[in-house]
């Protein structure tokens, strides 16, 4: 009895890491045989039979997209436009958030589901009026532009996510705070922001690694590269170096370490529970 | 230091919803208040809004007769103690009691002074280099105290402080507060729903309900005397017996007559009542048990609750009323038998169908 159970148990436990190695390989294969095309030789890339490992490897890609492309200049502007972006969030979408998690006002539900509403349309419906709109006011092909187009969609999400965090800061800490004397705001940013502090890093990181990835956007409001971003960048060069798999590759990799790094952080900073304490226990 | 509190004529709505209406009170310098209630009547609403953090629909709070209804929560020289202690989790002990005091400009020395002086009094000196995380549900009560201590502030607000600790610690906490008050002789107001806490803490309690005041006394005249039917029936336990009543008023002292022709003779004057239909209210140690014919009624024992030092005896009449009476702890009575009640009519109370209160004549 005992002995069959366990093996049952033995069984499903294979099954279920059979079907996680096989999702993750899904996930991630793409992104090994980036990585390992990127550390090949030209010659060892198109060949006739398949070479998964590379006999020889070569950083020659990566120093040919570093010093014989703009991609520099595209790595910065997508890092300019990011910077913009998760600043413009974090200002003023910390605000909204505290408002719509704090405050009973009129309109308030409306608001939020205004907010979710922009979210529904398909972004290439967006894009046009968008267009439109940014080339009135001079903002076409500008990172600041890019970065306040980045926000328009990126904004709500962002009130979402952290009015979540804020509201699970429990309100009686601000009543306490506000009677030691600090000011709504200053109870926000004391007491409030503290413990949301995973939240915020979290909301943070999200947009940013949306701003960095985003293409269909960049592509329709940049149009020189004094503004593009590294995804239009790389897909324009397709067509500029006759297929350079290898470099493609390396300037690939290197785009997504960024978002590697950033990720790793936030898994720590989102496990740490800080509110532990608070409250009764 | 200390303060007097004067409430006059506030109104309070969320929304469509009124919570207060009208209230007014007058609270004395290093007067322990209590404001006991069921949840929801307001007690809270009240208190935050002494505290500043709800507004004022209408009306005035001042203290010291000084107005400060208008003033921001730290302006108002009060300190709050919250029934989910609201730490600031993320720092030590020491800096949650420093914060207001820096907030306020306070220098360092004066700081580490008042800290000390706290922990000694709640002899927590051990505790101040930790998070609030690390504590347990009693040391993070003492925290929270000592934080309200260190402000030095005109009044201590306390909203249901107790309710997260466990009977013992409650209990134990209770007289610690009591001696708080004794000994720092400042002015403290105290929400609670549990009227043992109310009764044994407070100089003078106000019972609300339903938006309203509905008696303001000490806790004896609350519990002898109560203004109307529901501070009666909200305050003591067991719950004050109630029985339909018609009345006699054909001599000086009313006599209430049951509907099974049970009649009770009371101490209230008849010139004060009207011919209408009242209810009887009598205490159950007010409700002595008796052998069977020998008092003003019998009926069947339905449950007995051994409390120790009393027995308190639910009986059963003849009409299915049931009655809680009282005998010593270690009553003879088994259930199902059949017992007389002595009602103690000095002890009685009359309530008018309005809930209004009346009562023997004061000795
Ligand atoms: N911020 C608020 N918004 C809306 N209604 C509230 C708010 N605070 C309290 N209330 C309502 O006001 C009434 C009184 O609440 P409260 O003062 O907390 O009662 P108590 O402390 O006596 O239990 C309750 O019906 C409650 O639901
Ligand atoms: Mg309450």
């Amino acid at each position: 009895m005992i002995e069959s159970k366990r093996r049952r148990r033995t069984v499903a436990n294979i099954a279920t890491y059979f079907v996680l190695a096989g999702l993750s390989m899904f996930c991630i294969g793409p992104m090994i045989w980036m990585l390992l095309t990127s550390l090949k030789y030209e010659a060892d890339i198109v060949t006739q039979t398949m070479q998964y490992i590379p006999r020889r490897v070569t950083f020659d890609n990566y120093v040919a997209i570093w010093t014989q492309s703009g991609f520099p200049r595209l790595i910065g502007n997508s890092i300019t436009v990011t910077f913009l972006t998760v600043t413009i969030c974090v200002a003023t979408g910390t605000l909204a958030a505290y408002a719509f998690s704090r405050f009973a006002f009129r309109g308030r539900t409306q608001l939020m589901l205004g907010y979710l509403v922009v979210r529904m349309f398909p972004a290439v419906m967006m894009i046009i009026p968008l267009y439109v709109v940014m080339r009135g006011v001079g903002l076409v092909d500008s990172r600041f532009g890019l970065a306040l187009a980045y926000t328009s969609f990126l904004l709500p999400l962002f009130v979402w996510m952290l009015k979540g965090f804020f509201d699970s800061a429990p309100r009686e800490l601000e009543s306490a705070a506000r009677i030691d004397g600090s000011t709504r705001l200053g109870a926000m940013v004391r007491i409030v922001m503290p413990l949301a502090r995973n939240g915020l890093v979290a909301s943070s990181v999200f947009i940013a690694i949306a701003a960095w990835n985003e293409f269909l956007f960049a592509l329709m409001l940049t149009t020189g590269q004094g503004s593009r971003t590294w995804p239009v960048g790389l897909q324009l060069m397709v067509g500029e170096f006759q297929l350079p798999w290898g470099v493609l590759a390396a300037g690939g990799i290197l785009s997504i370490l960024p978002v590697v790094v950033l990720f790793a952080i936030v898994q720590r900073t989102m496990v740490q529970g800080l509110t532990a304490g608070a409250i009764k226990g | 230091m200390t303060a007097d509190i004067e409430i006059r004529n506030v109104n309070k709505h969320f929304g469509a919803m009124s919570v207060l209406e009208d209230l007014s009170l007058s609270i004395k310098a290093r007067e322990f208040i209590v404001f006991l209630g069921p949840s929801g009547c307001g007690k809270s609403t009240l208190l935050r809004m002494i505290a500043g953090l709800e507004t004022v629909d209408s009306g005035e709070i001042a203290i010291n007769r000084e107005r400060i209804d208008h003033l921001p929560p730290g302006k108002r020289g009060i300190a709050m103690v919250f029934q989910s202690y609201a730490l600031y989790p993320h720092m030590t002990v020491r800096d949650n009691m420093a914060f207001g005091l820096e907030n306020i400009g306070m220098s360092r020395e004066v700081i580490d002074a008042r800290i000390n002086e706290a922990a000694r009094i709640l002899e927590m000196p051990h505790l101040l280099e930790r998070k609030p995380g690390q504590l347990s549900g009693g040391q993070r009560q003492r925290v929270a105290i000592g934080r309200a201590i260190v402000k030095e502030p005109k009044a201590f607000l306390f909203d249901e402080p107790l309710s997260n600790l466990d009977a013992a610690l409650r209990t134990r906490t209770r007289l610690e507060l009591a001696q708080l008050h004794q000994r720092l002789q400042s002015t403290m107001i105290f929400v609670t729903h549990d009227q043992v806490e109310a009764m044994t803490l407070a100089d003078r309690i106000v019972v609300m309900n339903n938006r309203r005041i509905e008696q303001i006394g000490s806790p004896m005249e609350i519990y002898e005397r109560p203004a109307t039917k529901f501070v009666a029936g909200f305050v003591g336990a067991p719950a004050m017996n109630f029985i339909d009543a018609t009345l006699d008023r054909s001599s000086g002292n009313a006599t209430a007559r049951f509907s099974d022709g049970i009649s009770v003779r009371t101490a209230i004057s008849s010139d004060l009542l009207a011919d209408d239909k009242y209810s009887f209210g009598i205490r159950s140690e007010d409700v002595r048990i008796v052998p069977p014919g020998q008092g003003n009624a019998d009926g069947v024992v339905d449950v007995l609750e051994r409390l120790g030092e009393r027995t308190l005896i639910y009986i059963r009449l003849g009409d299915g009323q049931q009655i809680v009476g009282s005998d010593v702890g270690n009553s003879r009575v088994a259930v199902g038998h059949k017992v007389g009640l002595a009602f103690d009519g000095q002890k009685s109370h009359l309530f008018s169908a309005a809930g209004r209160a009346w009562h023997a004549r004061e000795a």
